[in-house]
């Protein structure tokens, strides 16, 4: 057998799976045998019967995908089945058959060639994005071919390991009813708000996305593990591995269900001190997920999903429909809109950006957004129209200058009177707030606090620019430390800034997901934390097994520890005995645990997740 | 046979949903349609040849119409850029 080997790309849904590898076929992977002239007829005709089939999953997947209320995946889908209705695509499929004496799936293959070589050297990058896109229609095609078709999940005897290039919306509508089959999902393309990673998510299946040469690697039918914590999946692991693997994914079980205990139960800490434990999403069909966490609302809801990966700019009622359906499914919970976050890793080619030397020192963030003001403003209006539909808030991110900070709030100024003036329904009253990423924001977080009426801190960015870091470099990843001593000073200056100036201060990053983290976070006296989902249950129970007090006394004394290894451990030594113990256990998750238990409740703990 | 030349002037150009808009449009007459972009000239009611065309932002194309509501099928074309396929 061939040695094992392990892949990192972007963690995109967690969760531990452990199951045999189902490789999706491709169009670059179909075969090219040639026939004979006398088998063309057969094979047109099984061609035939395959777009027929492929149109009929299409059509299915619309209908669904329209209940499901997922317009831009419907929209996609919708030209995937233009293609395959249009004369002119079955014709071509036939003349490679009867010209080129190409059996049925190399003929799929050779139509759809020219096309994959047009686009990805195409001069656009939207062009160039796109080519996987249009790819997808005669994907399904060659499945239908292949037999390699989704709905093949109901014949499965044992739960697979997803694999594939890709996957488009109507290969992952069936995701729901076959969860069981399922154990896990690995692409080599996607990324977090890829339509396929949100509905992982959705349905709790692990997911790693953005793994490089995973299809030349995994050989279908081979043992492999994915692990949506780290990002990591390991293909043909050996036998200790597996079963590493798979303690872990019992452990995680029985913790999910001491935690579904504490959905309804508010989040305070062991002597009754409230703290506003909020979800973070990326999509409005994220909701869901939310409102099953159990949170009191959500903390973050990104909105770079309106701009990103989609041909053209999003209008003022289709952002207007998605702001109001979230504030009215989660009222009278607050929902904090973080304004338009682009540029850095986060462009469209259709803005017009270029790349940058430095983009995560360039034009993004609040930067981009002033010197966008029509497409601003239209998002802007968007939100205030949508605040009469629940309590909603909103907030500028990556502010670095007071003046930027005036300029924003008079442009939302603006678009008020203009509202006003056109007699619209909106909530002139809605609450604006501004995040603290940037270290000049901490150091003029005094100043800032006047004009605002709260504070966000977004601590995957305040900590890479606190230390100086990239986080997306490799080579200096290790150097990302949420509890370096600078980092905790900085959070510490801005709940005081936000404090003396009577508003409240919240925190929204991976950090916080990190219950012994939150601890301490609720200690430096954040009044807010935001977190993803699947974290809002593990730290509302650590925040209930420690006094407010004692909290605080432990985030004073971290703040006199000059390293993070010394914080780190003094937390664990101060903590573990007052946390509950399956949620120590967790701190195995993406570990080599050796000789470890794995018993839920006796685990020691031996080391932190990243 | 009328012709146009017209600018595409979307964020997009021909891609996905703009040549999905483009065929229903081309398929609702029924003159002979075809679209042309640097010398590679296509069957405007066909979606596989408008794609094909990977037509970007600001790139030109000529239109061409032939048979009874030629003249209706340029203005049609014409309003669709025009309005950026109904984007903005």
């Amino acid at each position: 057998m061939a040695k094992s080997k392990t892949l990192t790309g972007i963690a995109a849904s967690p969760g531990f799976g452990v199951a045999r590898a189902l490789v999706l076929a491709t169009p670059e992977t179909g075969e090219s045998r040639r026939i004979a002239p006398a088998q063309a007829e057969a094979e047109i005709a099984r061609l035939a019967q395959a777009v027929e089939r492929a149109r009929a999953e299409l059509r299915q997947a619309l209908v669904e995908l329209e209940e499901l209320g997922e317009k831009t995946a419907r929209s996609m889908v919708e030209i995937e089945l233009m293609v395959l209705e249009d004369p002119a695509t079955l014709a071509a499929f036939e003349e490679q058959v009867t010209q080129e004496h190409l059996a049925a799936e190399g003929a799929v293959q050779a139509v759809a060639a020219p096309f994959a070589k047009r686009y990805s050297q195409h001069e656009s990058k939207q062009y160039q994005d796109r080519a996987w896109e249009l790819a997808a229609a005669f994907r399904a095609v060659v499945n239908h071919l292949q037999r390699r078709t989704m709905p093949r999940f109901a014949d499965l005897t044992e739960p697979v390991v997803v694999v594939a290039r890709d996957l488009a919306p109507h290969e992952t509508i069936r995701f729901d009813e076959h969860r069981d089959k399922i154990a896990g999902i690995a692409t080599e393309r996607g990324g977090r708000t890829s339509h396929f990673a949100i509905l992982a998510r959705t349905f709790g299946i692990p997911c790693v996305v953005a793994l490089p040469h995973l299809t030349t690697e995994t050989v279908d039918g081979e043992w492999i593990t994915v692990d949506g914590f780290s990002g990591t999946i390991e293909i043909r692991p050996s036998a200790r591995a597996l079963d590493r693997h798979r303690r872990r994914q019992k452990l995680l079980a029985a913790q999910g269900e001491r935690l579904t205990a504490l959905r309804q139960e508010p989040c305070r800490t062991k002597d009754g001190k409230p703290v506003e434990l909020s979800a973070n999403i990326e999509l409005p069909a994220e909701v869901e997920h939310v409102l099953l966490s159990g949170a009191a609302g959500i903390g973050l809801y990104r909105t770079e999903f309106f701009y990103l990966d989609r041909p053209h700019l999003p209008g003022e009622e289709e952002q207007f429909e998605a702001y109001a359906s979230v504030a009215e499914r989660l009222s009278p919970r607050p929902v904090i809109i973080r304004t338009m976050d682009l540029g850095g890793d986060k462009v469209a080619s259709y803005l017009g950006a270029t790349k940058e030397a430095n983009p995560f020192l360039g034009w993004r963030g609040i930067r981009f957004a002033l010197q966008h003001p029509a497409m601003f403003r239209t998002q802007l209006r968007a939100i205030y129209r949508a605040g009469t539909r629940g309590n909603l808030r909103m907030m500028f991110p990556m502010v670095t200058t007071c003046s930027e900070l005036d300029d924003a709030l008079a442009l939302a100024a603006d678009v008020r009177a203009e509202l006003q003036r056109e007699g619209a329904s909106f909530d002139p009253d809605l609450e604006i707030g501004m995040m603290v990423e940037t270290p000049s924001a901490v150091f003029a977080a005094d100043l800032m606090s006047r004009r605002v009426r709260f504070f966000s801190i977004g601590s995957n960015d305040l900590i890479q620019y606190t230390l100086a870091m990239d986080r997306g470099n490799e080579r200096i990843a290790h150097l990302y430390e949420p509890l370096e001593p600078a980092v905790l000073r900085a959070v510490d200056q801005t709940v005081r800034a936000g404090h003396d100036a009577d508003i409240w201060v919240g925190l929204c990053g991976e950090m916080a997901g990190d219950p012994r983290v939150a601890v301490l976070l609720v200690g430096l006296g954040l009044d807010e934390l935001s977190v993803s989902p699947f974290d809002v249950p593990r730290v509302k129970a650590a925040l209930a097994a420690v006094d407010c007090g004692r909290a605080q006394a432990i985030a004073r004394h971290c703040l006199t520890l000059a390293c993070a290894p010394d914080i780190r451990e003094y937390l664990r030594r101060e903590l573990n005995p007052l946390l509950p113990g399956f949620l120590l256990g967790e701190a195995e998750r993406g570990e080599d645990d050796g000789d470890a238990s794995a018993d839920a409740d006796s685990a020691p703990s031996r080391a932190e997740p990243r | 046979m009328k012709e146009a030349v017209l600018t595409i002037t979307n964020h997009d150009g021909f891609h996905m949903r703009p040549a999905g808009e483009l065929v229903k449009v081309t398929s609702r007459f029924r003159s002979r349609i075809t679209v042309e972009r640097d010398g590679l000239e296509v069957d405007g009611k066909s979606i596989l040849g408008v794609l094909m065309l990977a037509a970007g932002q600001s790139s030109e194309i000529r239109v061409r119409a032939e048979g009874v509501d030629e003249e209706e099928a340029i203005e049609a074309v014409r309003k669709l850029l025009e309005d950026k396929f109904g984007e903005e």
